[in-house]
C-alpha cells in the first residue's frame, strides 16, 4: 500500500468513529437528568408570557421547550443538532453565558499547551531514563528505574500536584523546599494561575492581557503583544521576556504534574523496546565492527528502539487531556478540562456535548497524526 | 439402566484426571511463586497488597472512630466527635476539648456545677447523645470574644473528675455574661491505640476540619476503594472478555461491527467519558430490570446449552449441503429468531414479552413456559439438522443415554454445570417475582454511579485485549485439531482458547484494580464520585483543598494511600507478568 493509500483509509475509517461519538454525546447529552428548559427560567415558569392563536395562555416554560425543539421527537432533534453543528452553532451555554463554540475555543488552546509541554517534559526524561536503564540492566539503577517507572503510573496525579504546590510553590516557612537552595522568596513557582496579577489589565483586573484573536497559546501570543497593549501595565512587567516567563514558570508544575506518569509508562517501554532491539543482529554486528559502545546504543539500538515509542504517543495525548481535567481543577486553568467539570456538576448539557465532542476530536486528530507517522518511519505498517 | 458398579472404572479413570489436573495446577503455582520471588519488587508489590486488603477486613478492630449507618442507610455517616479541628499529628491538644459555659446567672441553663461532656454524637440508634468527659486538667479559659481569663475561675470538683465547678468571680462578673470559652485536657483513652508508645498513640495521622480522626478515615477509606477496585475489574474483565472473545472468535463483519464501537469508546478521553456517564446516570435511582427480561437471559442461556448438548449427540452431516442451499435457507436460523423478536417484542399485533410474561403470575405457569420454550427449540433444531441438513441421527438415542452417565457424578464437575444451575436458580427466582421489574442495586447511590461508569469506559480495552489473544491463539494448532473433530464454538472458545490466553488477561485485571482506584478517587476528587464527607481518599483529598497549605496532613495521608494501594497493585501486576510471559522478562 502506498502512503497515500494508507492516509486516506485512516481518515476514510475516521468518519464512522466520528459519527458514533456524534451520536453518543447527544445520547448522553438526552440521558442527562436536567430540564433544560426548566433550568432557563427557574422559578419564573409559571409566568404566561403569551397566548397562541385560540387563545390558551403559553407559560415561559412551554415557550422554552418550544424554544429549545424539546416538543419534537428525538429524531428531529437529532437532525437539527447535526445541521447545527455543521453551522457552527453549537447552542448557548447557561453557566457561561455564551455560545458553547467560544468557550470551546478558548478553552482548547490552554489544555493543548499545557498537554504538549507535559509531553515535551515527559518525552525526554522518560526516554532517557529509559535508555540508562536498559543499559545497566539487572543493576542497581535498573531496579530503582523499574520501580520509579511503576511508582510514577501509580502517582494519584491531583495529589501529586498538590504536593508540588507545597514543596515548590510555598516559602521555606511553610514547607517549601525552594528558599533554601535557589535563594527564591516563597517557593521557586507560583500556587495557581496563568498569569501573575500584575499582567491583567489594571482596570479590571480580571480581563486577561493577552490580545484578543491571538492564537490563544499564551507562550506564543506573548512575543505577539502591541506595544500599546504593553504599555497599559506596570513598569515593572512590561516586556515581552517577562510575559513569556511568567507563563512559561505558571505552566511549569501543571505540567510535571501531568507529565509524570506519561514520563513513568515511557520509561518502562523504552526499557522493554531498547532491550528487545539489543539482542538483534545487527547490534552484535556493529559491536563486532569495533563501534564505541555509546555509538551502537545511541545510533544503532536507538534508532529502531524508538519506532514502537510513537505509538505510545497517541495513549499519552489521551492521558494528558483526561489528566487535564484534574491539574486544571487544582491550578486554575480554564481549560477543556475546567469547562467539563465544571459544565457537568452545573449540568450544562450543550457545553457536555461540545467538549465532549472537541477533546474526542483532538484526540483522534492526534492518533491520526501518530499512525501517519509510525507509517512514514516503519512502511512494514502499512501492509497490514 | 445401568446399575452404580456399571461406571465403577470410568469413575476411577475421572478421579485420577481430576487429581492429576490438580497437582499439575499445585506444581505450576509453586513453579511460579519460584519464579514470582526472585524479584524484590514485585515480592514488596505483593505485601503491599496483602497488607491493606488486612488493613480494610480488619478496619473495624483497628480504627478509634467509626461510621455510623445514617436512617436510610445509604451511605457511611461520621460521628460528630468531640476532638478538636485539623489538628497536627500525633499532637496533643488531640485529648483537648472546648466548652462552653454559661455563666449569665439569669439564664435557665445556668448552673454552678457543669458537667464536662463531648460534642454531640449520633449512637447506633441513630439518636444524639453526649458522652461524659473525666477532666485532667483545665488548660485555659476565654471569654466570648476570644481573650484569655484567669484559669483559676473554675476548678474540677475533686470528688468527680467530670464536673467543673464555677467560682462566684466568674458569674457574678457582668462582662462575662456572653459566656466563656473551656479548654481542658480529658482522659482520652477510646481514642488512644493501644499499639503505639505513649506520646504517639493519638490521632496519629492529625484529625480532620470536622474534628474526626483521620487515621480512622482512611483506614475505612480503603473498604470503599478495594470494593471499587475489585468490582470494577471483575465485571470489566467479564464483559471485555465475552465480547472480545466473539469479536476474534468469529471475526469478519461480527468482528468490524464490534470494533468500531470500541473505537467511538477510544475517541474520547477516558476520564472525559466516565465523567460523562456519571452526569447521565444521574437520574438512576436504583437498578432494576423487567422481569421479561431477567426471565429471558437464563431462558436464553438453557435454550442454548441443550441445543448444543443436543446436537452433540448427533454426527456430523455433510455440510456441502450448505452452500448449495438458497439464500432464505441459508440464513433461515437468523431469520426465524428475528421473526420470534418481532412477534414477542410487540411489532407485529401480538402479545409482546412483557404481557406474554403477565399473564399469570403464577410460578408453575412461567417455568413452564419457560420449559416449553427450551424443548420446542431444542425440536426445531434437531427437526432442521435432520430434514434440511439430513444429519445422520443413527445411534442418537444411544449416546444420549451414555452422556446421562449418572452413576459417574465427578463427569459433572464443570463451570457449564455451575452456570446451569446458577442459571435454573436465577430462572426460578425471578419468575416468583409479582412486580414488573426485578430490583438489581436497591439504592443506586453515587458510588455505584462512578463504578458503573467506569465499567461503561473500560470494557472495551479488554475487548480488544482479548480479541488479539483469540487472534493469535486461534491459528494454533490444537484448536485446529478441536475443530477438526467437530466441537462445537462455545467449547473451543472456553475449553481451548481461553485457557491458553489467561495469561495477560490477569494481569490486565491486576493493573486495572489499580487504574480503577485512581480513576475512581480522581472522579471523587473534581466532586463527581463518593457524598461529600464519606471516608474516601479522593473525597479526603478534596476536603483538604481550600487549606493544604496550612495543614499538610489532610492530603498527605489520604494521596499516600492511594499510591502505595495503586503501587502494590501495579507491583503485584508486574510481577505476576513475568511469571505468566518469561519472554516479556526483562
Amino acid at each position: 500500500m502506498k502512503l497515500h493509500e494508507f492516509v486516506v483509509r485512516r481518515l476514510l475509517l475516521l468518519i464512522p468513529v466520528i459519527v458514533g461519538v456524534v451520536i453518543f454525546t447527544f445520547s448522553v447529552a438526552h440521558l442527562i437528568p436536567a430540564d433544560p428548559a426548566a433550568t432557563q427560567c427557574g422559578d419564573k415558569c409559571g409566568i404566561i408570557i403569551d397566548y397562541t392563536d385560540d387563545g390558551e395562555p403559553i407559560t415561559a416554560y412551554q415557550a422554552n421547550r418550544e424554544r429549545l425543539g424539546m416538543n419534537e421527537g428525538v429524531d428531529v432533534q437529532f437532525k437539527k443538532y447535526v445541521t447545527r453543528l455543521f453551522e457552527g452553532d453549537w447552542g448557548e451555554s447557561e453557566t457561561y453565558n455564551r455560545p458553547v463554540l467560544d468557550v470551546v475555543k478558548d478553552a482548547a488552546p490552554i489544555t493543548l499547551e499545557m498537554s504538549f509541554f507535559a509531553l515535551m517534559i515527559a518525552y525526554p526524561v522518560g526516554i532517557t531514563l529509559g535508555i540508562l536503564s536498559a543499559v545497566r540492566q539487572d543493576k542497581m539503577f535498573d531496579h530503582v528505574m523499574r520501580f520509579f517507572g511503576i511508582a510514577f503510573v501509580s502517582l494519584p496525579i491531583f495529589w501529586f500536584a498538590m504536593m508540588l504546590q507545597l514543596y515548590f510553590a510555598t516559602g521555606s516557612a511553610m514547607g517549601g523546599v525552594c528558599d533554601p537552595i535557589f535563594g527564591t522568596d516563597g517557593g521557586c513557582f507560583p500556587v495557581y494561575g496563568r498569569h501573575d496579577t500584575g499582567f491583567t489589565y489594571p482596570e479590571d483586573g480580571f480581563v486577561w492581557f493577552f490580545p484578543e484573536g491571538g492564537t490563544g497559546f499564551h507562550l506564543v501570543d506573548s512575543w505577539f503583544v502591541s506595544d500599546a497593549k504593553l504599555s497599559t501595565i506596570p513598569d515593572e512587567w512590561n516586556t515581552r521576556w517577562l510575559l513569556f516567563k511568567d507563563t512559561l514558570l505558571h505552566l511549569a508544575l501543571p505540567c510535571i504534574a501531568l507529565g509524570v506518569s506519561s514520563a513513568g509508562s515511557l520509561l518502562r517501554y523504552m526499557r522493554a523496546s531498547l532491550l528487545e532491539v539489543l539482542h538483534e543482529d545487527y547490534v552484535r554486528t556493529a559491536r563486532a565492527k569495533g563501534l564505541a559502545e555509546s555509538r551502537v546504543i545511541l545510533v544503532h539500538a536507538c534508532r529502531n528502539a524508538l519506532v514502537p515509542i510513537v505509538t505510545i504517543l497517541g495513549f499519552s495525548i489521551g492521558g494528558a487531556i483526561g489528566g487535564a481535567v484534574l491539574t486544571e481543577t487544582i491550578f486554575a486553568f480554564n481549560g477543556m478540562g475546567r469547562v467539563a467539570v465544571t459544565s457537568i456538576t452545573s449540568i450544562d448539557y450543550t457545553v457536555i456535548m461540545g467538549v465532549t465532542l472537541v477533546t474526542s476530536i483532538i484526540f483522534l486528530l492526534s492518533n491520526l497524526i501518530v499512525d501517519i507517522t509510525y507509517a512514514i518511519i516503519d512502511p512494514r505498517v502499512r501492509l497490514e | 439402566m445401568r446399575s452404580w458398579d456399571d461406571g465403577k472404572g470410568d469413575r476411577k479413570e475421572s478421579l485420577r484426571r481430576l487429581r492429576q489436573a490438580l497437582s499439575q495446577s499445585r506444581s505450576d503455582l509453586w513453579r511460579g511463586w519460584k519464579v514470582y520471588r526472585r524479584s524484590l519488587l514485585a515480592v514488596a508489590g505483593l505485601i503491599m497488597v496483602i497488607f491493606v486488603t488486612t488493613i480494610s477486613i480488619f478496619a473495624d478492630e483497628i480504627a478509634v472512630e467509626h461510621p455510623y449507618r445514617n436512617l436510610q442507610d445509604t451511605e457511611d455517616e461520621w460521628v460528630i466527635d468531640w476532638e478538636p479541628r485539623m489538628k497536627e499529628p500525633r499532637s496533643e491538644e488531640c485529648d483537648w476539648h472546648e466548652q462552653k459555659i454559661i455563666t449569665n446567672t439569669r439564664s435557665k441553663f445556668f448552673l454552678e456545677e457543669v458537667v464536662a461532656e463531648s460534642h454531640n454524637k449520633v449512637g447506633e440508634d441513630n439518636r444524639y447523645y453526649k458522652d461524659t468527659l473525666s477532666v485532667i486538667r483545665i488548660i485555659k479559659i476565654e471569654d466570648s470574644k476570644g481573650y484569655d481569663l484567669n484559669s483559676s475561675l473554675l476548678y474540677i470538683d475533686p470528688a468527680n473528675s467530670s464536673i467543673l465547678i464555677l467560682t462566684p468571680e466568674l458569674y457574678n462578673n457582668s462582662t462575662l455574661n456572653l459566656g466563656v470559652w473551656v479548654t481542658y485536657e480529658f482522659n482520652n483513652e477510646a481514642m488512644h491505640h493501644s499499639w503505639l508508645p505513649d506520646g504517639y498513640d493519638v490521632c496519629i495521622f492529625g484529625t480532620t476540619d470536622t474534628g474526626q480522626d483521620l487515621f480512622s478515615k482512611v483506614l475505612y477509606g480503603s473498604r470503599v476503594s478495594l470494593k471499587i477496585g475489585f468490582t470494577v475489574a471483575t465485571l470489566t474483565v467479564t464483559i471485555g472478555t465475552i465480547v472480545g472473545s466473539i469479536s476474534g472468535y468469529y471475526g469478519g463483519r461480527v468482528d468490524e461491527v464490534i470494533m468500531r464501537f470500541c473505537d467511538i469508546f477510544f475517541a474520547v478521553p477516558g476520564l472525559i467519558l466516565a465523567m460523562a456517564f456519571v452526569a447521565a446516570l444521574g437520574s438512576v435511582m436504583s437498578l432494576t430490570i423487567p422481569v421479561w427480561f431477567g426471565v429471558l437471559v437464563p431462558i436464553l442461556f438453557l435454550v442454548t446449552v441443550t441445543q448444543s448438548y443436543l446436537l452433540s449427540t448427533v454426527l456430523d452431516g455433510d455440510r456441502i449441503s450448505d452452500r448449495t442451499m438458497n439464500i432464505v435457507m441459508q440464513y433461515r436460523g437468523p431469520l426465524l429468531s428475528l421473526l420470534c423478536f418481532f412477534f414477542f417484542v410487540g411489532l407485529l399485533p401480538a402479545p409482546a414479552w412483557p404481557e406474554f410474561f403477565g399473564i399469570s403470575e403464577s410460578l408453575g405457569w412461567r417455568l413452564g413456559a419457560a420449559l416449553g420454550i427450551i424443548v420446542v427449540i431444542g425440536a426445531i433444531t434437531l427437526a432442521d439438522r435432520k430434514f434440511i441438513q439430513n444429519w445422520d441421527f443413527e445411534g442418537a438415542s444411544e449416546r444420549l443415554a451414555d452422556s446421562f452417565d449418572w452413576t459417574n457424578p465427578l463427569r459433572y464437575l464443570s463451570i457449564r454445570t455451575l452456570a446451569i444451575f446458577v442459571a435454573i436458580v436465577v430462572l426460578f427466582r425471578f419468575s416468583n417475582g409479582s412486580g414488573d421489574e426485578i430490583v438489581l442495586i436497591k439504592d443506586f447511590d453515587r458510588l455505584w454511579k462512578i463504578q458503573a461508569a467506569l465499567i461503561i469506559t473500560g470494557w472495551p480495552g479488554y475487548a480488544r485485549l482479548i480479541r488479539g489473544q483469540v487472534l493469535y491463539v486461534k491459528e494454533m494448532n490444537f484448536v485446529e485439531a478441536a475443530r477438526s473433530v467437530g466441537a462445537p464454538p462455545g467449547r473451543i472458545m472456553f475449553r481451548h482458547i481461553l485457557p491458553n490466553a489467561w495469561a495477560p488477561l490477569l494481569v490486565a485485571f491486576t493493573l486495572d484494580i489499580g487504574g480503577t482506584i485512581l480513576s475512581a478517587s480522581g472522579l471523587s476528587f473534581i466532586g463527581l464520585g463518593a457524598n461529600p464527607g464519606t471516608a474516601e481518599w479522593g473525597i479526603l483529598v478534596s476536603e483538604s483543598r481550600d487549606d493544604f497549605l496550612y495543614h499538610p496532613h489532610l492530603m498527605l495521608y489520604p494521596g499516600l494511600a492511594i499510591a502505595a494501594t495503586v503501587l502494590g497493585f501495579n507491583l503485584l501486576g508486574d510481577g505476576i507478568r513475568d511469571v505468566a510471559d518469561p519472554k516479556n522478562r526483562r
